[in-house]
C-alpha cells in the first residue's frame, strides 16, 4: 500500500517536473522524457508488473495532458515498462551502465512509435531529419538525466524495501 | 523471479493484456467522445494545475536569478551608459508628449477607419508545455472563468501565436502555430492572395513555416506580410503571422509555395494575450 502511495506520488512529481521545469532547461529545443526513466527505472528495478502499472500511469497522465485522444502514450509507456521488466533478473544494484544503454535504446523506441502514430501517417516521411534533429538529441540528453536520476530512484526503491521489510 | 508472495497471483502477461485492451477501449471511446478527456482532465487538473504554477514561478525565479549573477558586472557598466541615456532621453520625452496629442487624435481617425475591429484581450502566464519534443502545445494560467474559451486566439510579440484547444476553468491548452497539426488559412496582403499557412517540424527547425496553395498568378514578393485571412473558420482577420522570405513553384505547376519567417519568437514564450472574441461572435 505505502508502495503504491509513494510510486503515485513520484508519477505525479516527475510529471509536473516533466512539465513545467525541464522546458526552462531545455538544450536546442530538447527536452529530456524523465516519465519514461521513471517507467524503466522500476521496470528494470522491480520486474514486469510494476514496470507495467507505472508505464500505464505516466502514459495516462501525459495522453489527458498532451494527447489528442487518450490511450497511444499509455500504450508506448506501459509496453517499454513491461519489456524492461524482463531485464530485471540481470539488474544490480550498483549498476548504472545497463539502466544507461537500455535508457538509450527505450527512448529510440519511444520516438520512433511517437513517429510511426503521429507522423508518418501523416505522410511525413523525412525520417532522417527527424532522427537528427529530434531523436538522437533526445537520446543523450536523456540518457545523461538518467544518470543523475537513476541513482534517486534506487535510493527510494531501497527506502520502500527496508520499509516493507519492517512491516512483515 | 518471484519476490514474495503476492495477494492475487495472476501473471503479469494476462494484466498486460487486460491493459492493451483497456487502451485500445480508451482510444476509441475518447475519439468518439470529446467530453471524456476533459472530464478525466477536470479531476488531475485540480491537483496538478496549482503544482505546475507553483513549480514554475520557483524555477523561472532561479532561472532569473541565476541570469542576474552571471550578467551583473555587465549590467553595472550598462547602467552607468544607461544613466547617461536617460537624460537625453527626458528631454526628448517631452518632444514626443506633444507629438503623440497629435498621434492620438489622427489614431482616433484611422480607428474609425480601420478595417480590423479592436478585440477584447486578457494576458495569460504560460503554466505548462509540452515536454516530448514532437509537438508545440503549452498550457496558459487562465481558463473559462477568465472568458477563454476553445477557440480563442493566442498573441503574443507581435503577431498570431496559436489557439486554444482545450479549456478548463483555471487552464488552458494551446496548439502554436508552428506545430506541425496546425493549419491557419491566411493571406498574403498587398495581393491578397489566399493561402495555407501549416506548421511543419522539420521546417521550422530551419526557421520556417510554409504558405501553401497560392495561385501561381498571385502578385507575391519576398518581404511580403502574411496574415490570417477573412475566410479562416477560426482565425480571426488581420493578425500578422510573418514575413514571406522565399518563393518556390510547386511541381504541379498551379500553385506556389512560400516560405515565411514568423513574427513572433516561440522560443521563449511566457505571458501571452489572449483574444477573448472568437471567430463566431464576430460573425454572429
Amino acid at each position: 500500500m505505502k508502495r503504491i502511495i509513494v510510486l503515485g506520488i513520484l508519477i505525479i512529481i516527475c510529471f509536473v517536473l516533466q512539465t513545467s521545469l525541464l522546458p526552462l532547461i531545455e538544450i536546442a529545443n530538447i527536452n529530456p522524457n524523465l516519465l519514461l526513466i521513471l517507467t524503466v527505472s522500476f521496470g528494470l528495478m522491480r520486474g514486469r508488473m510494476e514496470g507495467m502499472f507505472v508505464g500505464f500511469f505516466c502514459g495516462f497522465l501525459y495522453d489527458i495532458y498532451f494527447g489528442f485522444i487518450i490511450g497511444p502514450y499509455m500504450l508506448i509507456y506501459m509496453l517499454i515498462g513491461y519489456c524492461n521488466g524482463f531485464f530485471h533478473r540481470l539488474y544490480q544494484v550498483d549498476d548504472i551502465l545497463l539502466p544507461v544503454i537500455i535508457m538509450i535504446f527505450d527512448d529510440f523506441l519511444f520516438n520512433f512509435s511517437t513517429y510511426l502514430i503521429f507522423f508518418l501517417m501523416r505522410n511525413r516521411l523525412d525520417f532522417v531529419k527527424y532522427l537528427k534533429h529530434i531523436v538522437i538529441p533526445d537520446m543523450f540528453y536523456t540518457a545523461i538525466l538518467t544518470v543523475v536520476v537513476f541513482k534517486f530512484f534506487v535510493f527510494v526503491n531501497k527506502t520502500l524495501k527496508k520499509f516493507e521489510k519492517g512491516m512483515e | 523471479m518471484r519476490r514474495r508472495k503476492k495477494p492475487i497471483d495472476v501473471p503479469p502477461k494476462y494484466i498486460l493484456l487486460a491493459l492493451t485492451i483497456l487502451c485500445v477501449i480508451l482510444m476509441v471511446v475518447s475519439l468518439f467522445f470529446d467530453g471524456l478527456s476533459s472530464s478525466l482532465k477536470g479531476i488531475t487538473g485540480a491537483i496538478i494545475t496549482p503544482m505546475q504554477k507553483g513549480v514554475n514561478s520557483i524555477g523561472t525565479y532561479v532561472e532569473k536569478k541565476v541570469d542576474a549573477f552571471r550578467n551583473y558586472e555587465d549590467v553595472v557598466a550598462e547602467n552607468n551608459d544607461l544613466k547617461e541615456q536617460l537624460q537625453s532621453y527626458q528631454s526628448e520625452i517631452k518632444q514626443y508628449q506633444q507629438d503623440s496629442y497629435e498621434l492620438n487624435r489622427l489614431k482616433n481617425l484611422y480607428e474609425l477607419d480601420s478595417k480590423y475591429p479592436d478585440y477584447k484581450k486578457t494576458v495569460a502566464r504560460v503554466i505548462a508545455k509540452d515536454s516530448g519534443n514532437w509537438f508545440d502545445v503549452f498550457y496558459i494560467d487562465k481558463g473559462t472563468d477568465d472568458g477563454v474559451v476553445v477557440g480563442c486566439n493566442v498573441l503574443f510579440g507581435n503577431g498570431l501565436c496559436g489557439i486554444v484547444t482545450d479549456a478548463g476553468t483555471d487552464y488552458a491548452q494551446i496548439r502554436a502555430i508552428i506545430d506541425d497539426t496546425s493549419n491557419v488559412n491566411a493571406m498574403v496582403l498587398p495581393a491578397e492572395a489566399i493561402c495555407d499557412v501549416s506548421g511543419s517540424l522539420t521546417n521550422y527547425e530551419d526557421g520556417y513555416l510554409i504558405a501553401e496553395n497560392i495561385d501561381k498568378d498571385a502578385e507575391i514578393e519576398e518581404g511580403d506580410e502574411v496574415v490570417t485571412s477573412y475566410v479562416s473558420s477560426k482565425y480571426l482577420a488581420g493578425f500578422t503571422i510573418g514575413y514571406i522570405s522565399k518563393i518556390e513553384y510547386d511541381s504541379n505547376n498551379l500553385t506556389k509555395r512560400a516560405y515565411i519567417i514568423p513574427a513572433t519568437d516561440f522560443s521563449n514564450i511566457e505571458e501571452v494575450l489572449v483574444v477573448l472574441q472568437t471567430k463566431k461572435n464576430v460573425t454572429d
